[in-house]
């Protein structure tokens, strides 16, 4: 077989896998991370996206499919502009929700308004820089597309403002006071959770939906549904549990506080109780939030195909439960010095439960970069100004 | 250098960023230009300085990223960093550094220096700085604000009879009229009386731009004990003087980011712990600064410091009978945002 071009000895009807190999070393990513920091403290931040290049471009170089790894081609000046001028928003918005209510609420309304198109921006930059096989990948969502995947949030949050609003300038902190006010904030922070899962899913497809390499441009089938049926299992996940350590506590209550003369019975109530919800809620995220990783990326990911190209993603719950304990517990007991190392655990295990499958032979099917759309204003825009929103 | 030490070319995988197929190829580098040769003769050449050169690394490919468009991988790392150290790459000095372990445990080191000396010294000074040149109308509008928010949620109207609330008013401003000589003209401030929460029991605190609020309960509580109600109110406009509001504000929301960066993509919930725990530091410290505040002005007002003793023994009671005498362990002291009683019984028994 031709090590330099994969599949190439194979005929069209031939089915290729590739599982994703992730190469990163702790040990060496904390030599990065430790460098970068100092030089972020040193310079106050200024060198945030010089380092945040480094990081990318280390895990690019270390993610690598059928022989070939990725690689980041991102600018870090173009990054440092995207910085400056997010830095410039968020202070803006810290200032005028410090100030006065009403300039907060302005800014948070055009936060909101500019946050889709934000996200976009940071999409373009991120997978229009990263390359495999020479081609660039590229993302080709459109702003209103943008728009409508975050419909779901807004919808409720604009909700949320207006009422505040309306129910007159401070009144918001009182409305549970009044049955009408109240009520009105109950059923839209119902409404907020049960959109929760919707803005999932819409936000996975429009992201997964505008992936594009060379000729092959992605598309995605994910139902609402079944984001709904896995949030739903996730909080059962997490309710079972929340209910052991709060029998646990409650059996310990039982036995204790009768042994204990009045005051400080209550005393010792008062601790227990404490130390239940504590307890509850940190095993209850403890075992939902890798419960909904895990399902969340095998669903996004194994319904994502382009004309040639599929994925199959198979990451369980088990082992990324158990890393995410041990992350935590190192974290804590080093004071954060072994979070590099928690990050590279975790990027191993969720990339490589990923194979990518390809239906013919890859050369071909990626095909020209020359035949790839053009959308030259937002990709320059996105371009010019390096967002890059996640970590 | 010799030709076996050093192999002048090596071989990579070049793809000219409009197709995926890869070209096997030999690189070479000669008179500060990079070329690219295949079987059948030169492929490609650049100036070495335009090439996006990979750095040195133990784990990963190497990759050429080329001007314009097109990279090249090298899969042989180790023989990557000979073919490139025999020709003379210039190797940057953060891409030095972070090869060295050495080198990386004295960066280690001096991270969290400057991560304790910037929590110690630099943040609080900067603060400060910074504090002090918002416009005085900024920061009593944040005062008015927070006032309303809380006589919303936790202050009614006073019940105190007026006669009384003039008494504490006057008893006051004697205090700071007989201080200003010693320390000073006082910062604008207001004396506000409100009926507390069961909850917030007796208390006194301090908003921006000068509002001293104390709840009937204090009052109350304090009825024969002027000097020690005063010592309070005292108390209160050093935190005023000081700006600690703001400067509190500031310092934690600092503090917030930095944990943030540190531990944030790890959990979110893990960034918050820290950054409790060093604002309640901060809390401590200013409490401090609050009650030498508070020991100066009595002193200068010729009232005993030791007024204050009896205040606290007295808070400590009701908060020991509410526990309903149970052996309980308070929280350790790094959990509180005041420093403990006793201290600050020693402090104005002094």
């Amino acid at each position: 077989m031709d090590s330099v071009n994969p599949g190439r000895d194979h005929t069209p009807a031939q089915v290729q896998e590739w599982p994703v190999r992730f190469t990163g070393s702790g040990s060496e990513y904390f030599r990065i991370w430790i460098v970068n920091l100092l030089l972020i403290l040193v310079t106050l931040g200024l060198y945030v996206p010089f380092a945040k290049q480094r990081r990318i471009a280390y895990f690019c170089a270390n993610t690598r499919v059928a022989d070939q790894a990725l690689a980041f081609h991102g600018d870090p000046w173009r990054m440092f502009r995207g910085f400056v001028l997010l830095g410039a928003l968020a202070i803006v918005y810290g200032v005028a929700s410090h100030v006065a209510p009403v300039a907060g609420l302005v800014a948070f309304v055009v936060l909101c308004a500019a946050w889709p198109a934000l996200w976009r921006a940071g999409l373009q930059f991120r997978l229009g820089n990263t390359s495999w096989r020479g081609l660039r990948l590229a993302f080709t969502g459109d702003l209103p597309g943008a728009y409508k995947a975050m419909l779901p949030v807004f919808v409720p949050l604009m909700a949320f403002v207006a009422t505040s609003v309306l129910l007159g300038p401070g009144e918001q902190e009182s409305a549970s006071a009044r049955p009408t006010g109240g009520l009105i904030v109950i059923a839209l922070v119902l409404l907020f959770v049960l959109a929760v899962p919707l803005s999932m899913a819409a936000t996975r497809r429009y992201q997964h939906g505008g992936y594009r390499l060379g000729r092959q441009q992605a598309r995605i089938e994910l139902r609402n549904r079944s984001v709904y049926a896995t949030c739903a299992k996730a909080v059962g996940v997490a309710i079972v549990p929340a209910m052991a350590v709060a029998a646990v506590v409650g059996i310990l209550a039982a036995m204790l506080v009768p042994a204990v003369a009045g005051g400080a019975g209550q005393g010792l109530t008062g601790l227990l109780l404490g130390l239940g919800i504590g307890l509850a809620y940190f095993s209850a995220a403890v075992a939902s939030v890798p419960y909904l990783t895990a399902r969340l990326q095998n669903l996004a990911w194994n319904g994502t195909r382009s004309e040639a190209l599929a994925f199959a993603s198979q990451l369980r719950m088990r082992p990324l439960l158990w890393l995410t304990l041990r992350n935590w517990l190192l974290v804590v007991l080093t004071l954060g010095l072994y979070r590099p190392f928690a990050v590279v655990a975790t990027a191993r295990l969720r990339l490589e439960a990923v194979t990518l499958i390809c239906h013919g032979d890859l050369v071909n099917l990626l095909g020209d970069a020359a035949s790839r759309p053009a959308d030259a204003t937002g990709e320059a825009a996105g371009d010019f100004f390096g967002f890059d929103l996640g970590l | 250098m010799s030709a076996d030490a050093a192999p002048d070319a090596i071989d990579g995988v070049y793809f000219d960023g409009r197709s995926a197929r890869g070209q096997a190829v030999q690189l070479r580098v000669q008179q500060g230009r990079l070329h690219l040769h295949d079987a059948q003769g030169p492929v490609l050449d650049v100036p070495v300085h335009a090439v996006t050169w990979p750095e040195r690394l133990r784990h990963g490919q190497r990759q050429l990223l080329l001007p314009e468009a097109g990279v090249v991988g090298v899969a042989d790392g180790p023989a990557f960093d000979a073919w490139a150290a025999a020709w003379g790459r210039q190797v940057g000095l953060v891409e030095r550094w972070q090869q060295s372990w050495a080198w990386v445990l004295g960066a280690a080191s001096l991270a969290v220096a400057l991560l304790a000396s910037g929590w110690r010294w630099g943040l609080p000074w900067a603060a400060e700085v910074l504090v002090h040149r918002l416009p005085p109308a900024l920061s009593a509008n944040i005062g008015d604000q927070a006032l309303a928010s809380l006589d919303r949620q936790l202050l009614s109207a006073s019940e105190l009879p007026a006669a009384r609330q003039a008494e504490v008013q006057r008893q006051f401003a004697d205090v700071v009229a007989r201080a200003t000589p010693v320390l000073g003209a006082p910062p604008p401030h207001r004396v506000l009386f409100r009926r507390g929460t069961e909850a917030l029991g007796p208390n006194a605190f301090a908003l921006p731009g000068g509002h001293l609020v104390l709840t009937d309960a204090l009052v109350t509580m304090l009825e024969d004990q002027p000097a020690a109600l005063s010592g309070v109110l005292a108390h209160e406009l050093g935190h005023v003087q000081h700006a600690h509001g703001l400067r509190l504000a500031v310092q934690s929301s600092v503090v917030g980011v930095v944990a943030g960066l540190l531990v944030g993509d790890v959990s979110s919930v893990l960034a918050t712990v820290p950054t409790v725990l060093l604002s309640l530091g901060y809390s401590r410290d200013f409490e401090r600064e609050a009650d030498a505040h508070a020991r100066t002005m009595l002193e200068a007002a010729g009232l005993p410091p030791s007024a204050m003793v009896a205040f606290f023994e007295q808070l400590e009671a009701r908060r020991a009978s509410e526990r309903g005498a149970s052996r309980l362990p308070a929280l350790p002291i790094g959990f509180s945002s005041h420093p403990a009683d006793a201290e600050r019984i020693a402090f104005f028994r002094r």
